[in-house]
């Protein structure tokens, strides 16, 4: 399971619209978990991975993006990562 | 900003050194904020004065204020911008502080590894009137030394 985070703040209306954008990627590719992560609610895990510039997505626990990416990026993204990791469970 | 040159005196415009005093600032940093483009007279007097909007005494506590919560000038500059903007929202103020504090976060963490590793090292030190040359402190930091100088020396690929 990848886990992909989104980092920003509640009440941004012009995070809203980029976030369900991203989240319909993430949704719609199987063995992906999409997280919200409120910056404030969880400031330590968001200084731990140096997000710096909300919005900023992390995946498996390390900052990919320190700004929002167009959303086919995202896809790409994660598409080469379930690719390596079906590659990595077929090896002998 | 647009500035007009007066003949009849205003009894609303300030000078430099009226605005500095109800701002309670120096006359020397209003003339620092105005070169770093915060700050500007509305207008000069018939002698050459330069006069100050009432709104300045604001704009300057504002300015005082934010440096105070560790904003730097350009950043003061985007909030005073937010400020004077028709379409900017909370929201856009918002996300100036967040990022201000995420970057204070950051930086006392590191700040909390500096004194960490200087508690390591101060805890080597016996104390006493041992000749430099024993000195745990000095040792830990030119052990470190060598270590650096053979990554920096490794072959780039």
């Amino acid at each position: 399971m990848i886990r992909v985070e989104i980092f920003s703040t509640q009440g941004c209306d012009k995070c809203a619209q980029a976030r369900e954008a991203l989240k319909a990627v993430a949704e719609g590719l199987e063995a992906v978990r999409w997280r919200e992560v409120d910056i404030l609610a969880e400031l330590d895990y968001a200084v731990e991975l140096g997000v710096l510039s909300p919005p900023a997505i992390a995946i498996d626990g390390v900052l990919v993006f320190p700004s929002l990416p167009a959303p086919e990026r995202l896809r790409v993204e994660l598409t080469r990562r379930l690719e390596a990791r079906a590659k990595l469970g077929s090896a002998p | 900003m647009k500035r007009e040159i007066l003949s009849e005196p205003d009894a609303q415009a300030l000078t430099v050194g009226k605005l500095a005093r109800l701002a309670e600032v120096s006359a020397d940093t209003v003339r620092f904020y105005e070169k770093e483009g915060l700050v500007a007279p509305a207008r000069k007097s018939a002698a050459g004065y330069r006069l100050y909007e009432k709104d300045a005494v604001r704009r300057l506590r504002f300015i005082k204020h934010a440096q105070a919560c560790g904003f730097s000038l350009a950043e003061v500059r985007e909030l005073l911008t937010l400020r004077g903007s028709g379409t900017a929202c909370c929201t856009d103020v918002k996300s100036v502080a967040v990022h201000k504090k995420l970057l204070i976060e950051a930086k006392i963490r590191t700040l909390q590894t500096m004194s960490r590793a200087l508690s390591e090292l101060i805890a080597r030190c016996d104390g006493g009137l041992l000749p430099l040359d024993a000195c745990a402190i000095l040792a830990a930091l030119e052990a470190a030394e060598p270590h650096r100088r053979a990554t920096e020396e490794m072959p780039t690929p």
